[in-house]
């Protein structure tokens, strides 16, 4: 919980999250998927069958069970179906490969940083990288605005990313980082194109949720295209749905560290 | 006390048309009457005029495999009734827009979607289907594949022009300065002032409705819920209440309290973010990141409560999946105790600054005359004086228990409905009232009857029976209309929010404002761009 200032919300006290309490989940959120052990046979095809986007997949010829992250929506329906599946309160961390945000039966995810620690690396690399601030345009392309909401979060007191050097911008033209939600509705398609041809080189495109890393529940059908990495190239996945601030901001992290020191992209 | 409503209006109706009626019977708050098509511009009407119901949609299902035609629904609202006028056809169907005007928005979805021709509509364009989409392919036919990738082609939208000396056009988006969603608006501006707006949506379609069709009904839910994302607890409660009505399924008062506390939630979270919005495009960010504090304290007690910051996951069909303990009942009264007292403060401080009232006065008026033309719901439409909340017209969830006025109340209430002028400020005091209404209704709502979370839902559902769903989300009623199909599918899924109904109401409110202020009335509107492009 956000703790009451001294002087109440007209003061002047503080309101930023600082450590790791200040932004911890609470006990009852929909991180991720764990399993508590290996499911049998029977299991997972049951899995398989409830799970409404396909996150969950029996790998072939193993006794494995696979969960792709850039899939679930966090709905919570194989928790409550198996006992083996428990939900945790640790959100799944971006990657930078799609392939990298399936997990297996066997991984388990942990976040070990506080949101304060995250950020102030992530200053210290754009300082080094940019010698200035970092500039993001925010695109959505087909979003149904849960993501938006997490995103604008990103800018009010409590996270406040602009003690980081980070800012929204209103023009591709000024950007360094494209933030795409959305399952990239076909109505969308050409105008997230041009978005991104706008965008300066060193650019780097991160897909928020779901739905931009896969479709999510939208799928990939008449009206959406399944995930913005068929329309442009894709630097960073975040899973969730939508994405908790925190690790939108690791994922601005992952980005940054992708940029290559010479400029080039 | 309903069904006496609907035998009248079924009579009244007969009265007149009697011999064009080819059957007419009743299903819960519903009266259906099947019609000639001939027939049906008169009879809507009449509906329309004469016993001064508001359209509340149109619903277009390919019903060839059943009764050998498509099937065209128009539901009026009245009072606490939804009057359905059915008809039939197989290529084309008489316009009803030069008369009920919202009916406009609804004829051009039917003809992208079915390819049924509204005879004598006003606009040809297209509306939903971009104009990439090729011509002859209509997605909601049930012959069309949800996958099927159509090849783009090369065409113009022809945009409404202005012509004149001085008049200069403005595009914008779909990608947008801020944070959200696509959309593009067109200004005719004379120097700063708009002469004419108009604004082309539906860049996030998503084919939800041809989706949901191919859904179980437990993952359609989830669908529901992202229909848009700050009104999932809305449109999940609306869908759940219509397959509800369709299984014939009771509630239990336990999850309706349930159901009452989370819509409640979601409003106040919603509007403390638009009113910081508000105070953010009123150029004000003092007063923004204050509300902006209170609204992710909400988001956090609706993480602790549902585990989802913005309240996914709270709905099941028959009942809710969320549990509210004792423990989680200390923390919803502390967190709204503190956050209603810090609420009000600030609300002071921005009545405080004359410069932020200013820019509210005036700005971005809707005349009742036209709200009432266009069907407009929610703040949108109590701000000009139209009284209608879904919440208390269509008591659901537990929302019979909050309609109680003493008649002393109820003449404050119709005097101040009288006064409200339409304008961003009204807007924004009604807003605000209602956050304190808000936090009024989750107080009374927790003292909670034991009982189950959920009632058991019948294994197969009737296969093509229908029903009508509705909440009122922050932005104002939503409306979803279900028919199931064989084998416990989804055979039609309509749905109506909202923002469908307001969109055209921002064209009308702009005009002769200045552009600077086309974000500020936009944001006092509050419009959702995916409920509304689906």
């Amino acid at each position: 919980m956000i703790k009451a200032t001294r002087k109440g919300i007209m003061g002047n006290g503080i309101e930023t999250a600082k450590d790791l309490t200040d932004s911890l989940s609470s006990k009852s959120y929909r991180g991720s998927v764990t399993f508590a052990s290996e499911p049998a046979d029977e299991q997972r095809k049951m899995l398989e069958e409830i799970c409404p986007t396909k996150a969950l997949f029996s790998v072939r010829e193993s006794n494995v069970m696979g969960l792709d992250n850039g899939k679930c929506i966090m709905c919570g329906y194989c928790g409550e179906a198996a006992k083996i599946i428990k939900i945790s309160n640790k959100p799944v961390p971006p990657a930078r490969m799609r392939g990298q945000i399936i997990g297996y039966s066997s991984t388990k995810f942990s976040q070990e940083k506080s949101y304060e620690q995250i950020g102030n690396e992530l200053k210290g690399k754009i300082q080094k990288m940019f010698g200035r601030s970092l500039s993001i345009r925010q695109v959505d392309a087909g979003s149904c605005n849960g993501c938006e909401i997490e995103i604008a979060a990103l800018n009010n007191p409590v996270y406040d990313i602009e003690r980081f050097g980070i800012h929204f911008v209103a023009s591709p033209r000024h950007a360094d980082v494209l933030l795409v939600t959305g399952p990239a509705s076909r109505n969308m398609e050409i105008a997230l194109l041009r978005t991104y041809e706008a965008t300066p080189n060193p650019k780097i495109v991160i897909a928020v949720g779901a739905c931009a890393c896969s479709g999510g529940i939208f799928g990939d059908t008449y009206a959406t295209t399944g995930g913005i990495d068929k329309i442009v190239p894709v630097d960073v996945y975040i899973p969730g749905c939508p994405p908790r601030p925190e690790v939108l901001l690791q994922g601005l992290l992952l980005a940054i560290n992708r940029i290559p020191h010479d400029g080039s992209s | 006390m309903n069904n006496e409503n609907l035998e009248n209006y079924a009579k009244e109706i007969a009265a007149k048309f009697s011999n064009k009626i080819k059957k007419s019977w009743q299903d819960n708050d519903e009266l259906h009457l099947d019609v000639e098509l001939n027939e049906m511009q008169k009879i809507c009407d009449h509906v329309y005029k004469n016993l001064n119901a508001r359209l509340a949609t149109i619903i277009c299902s390919d019903e060839r495999k059943n009764t050998g035609s498509f099937v065209i629904r128009y539901v009026f609202e009245k009072g606490s009734a939804f009057i359905f006028v059915i008809v039939s056809t197989n290529d084309s169907f008489p316009s009803i827009a030069s008369s009920v005007p919202a009916a406009a928005l609804y004829e051009r979805e039917i003809r992208d979607m079915f390819g049924l021709i509204p005879a004598g509509s006003p606009d040809e364009r297209p509306l939903v289907l971009h104009e990439h989409w090729p011509d002859g392919i209509f997605p909601l036919r049930k012959e069309f594949e949800l996958g099927t990738k159509a090849k783009r082609q090369e065409k113009d939208y022809p945009f409404l022009r202005v012509q004149g000396e001085g008049i200069c056009e403005i595009p914008v988006g779909p990608v947008h300065a801020g944070i959200i969603e696509p959309g593009h608006f067109r200004f005719s501006v004379m120097g700063e002032n708009i002469i004419n707006l108009e604004t082309r949506l539906f860049y996030t379609h998503k084919g939800i409705e041809k989706l949901a069709e191919s859904m179980r009904i437990d993952d359609a839910l989830l669908l529901s819920e992202r229909i848009s994302g700050d009104e999932s607890v809305a449109n999940s409660s609306a869908f759940c209440q219509a397959i509800e009505k369709i299984a014939r399924v009771d509630v239990p008062r336990r999850a309706k309290k349930i159901r009452t506390i989370f819509g409640e939630l979601e409003r106040i979270y919603n509007h403390m973010g638009t009113l910081a919005g508000i105070s953010t495009d009123a150029s004000f960010p003092f007063g923004a990141a204050r509300l902006n504090i209170l609204k992710e304290r909400m988001m956090r007690l609706n993480e602790s409560l549902s585990g989802s910051r913005i309240l996914f996951g709270v709905n099941r069909i028959g009942g809710v999946r969320c549990d509210i303990t004792d423990e989680n009942k200390k923390l919803i009264l502390e967190t709204l105790n503190q956050t209603a007292g810090d609420f009000d403060k600030i609300m002071v401080l921005l009545r405080s600054k004359s410069s932020f009232m200013d820019r509210l006065r005036g700005t971005g008026t809707i005349p009742r005359k036209v709200a009432h033309d266009l069907g407009i719901v929610g703040i949108s439409a109590r701000s000009a004086g139209i009284d209608v909340d879904t919440r208390y017209d269509h008591p659901y969830a537990d929302y019979d228990l909050h309609n109680h006025r003493t008649p002393q109340e109820l003449m404050k209430h119709e005097i101040e409905m009288e006064k409200r002028t339409g304008d961003a400020l009204a807007r924004f005091e009604i807003r605000a009232q209602e956050v304190r209404d808000s936090i009024g209704i989750v107080g009374k709502s927790l003292d909670l009857e034991d009982g189950s979370l959920f009632a058991s839902v019948p294994e197969r559902l009737e296969s093509f029976r229908s029903s009508l769903g509705w909440a009122e989300s922050h932005r104002g009623q939503t409306l979803h209309w279900v028919m199931t199909g064989e084998d416990n599918s989804i055979f039609r899924y309509k749905i109506r929010t909202a923002s469908f109904c307001n969109w055209p109401a921002i064209e009308q409110a702009v005009s002769n404002d200045i552009v600077p202020d086309f974000p500020l009335v936009n944001k006092s509107l509050d419009l959702s761009y995916s409920g509304n492009d689906l």
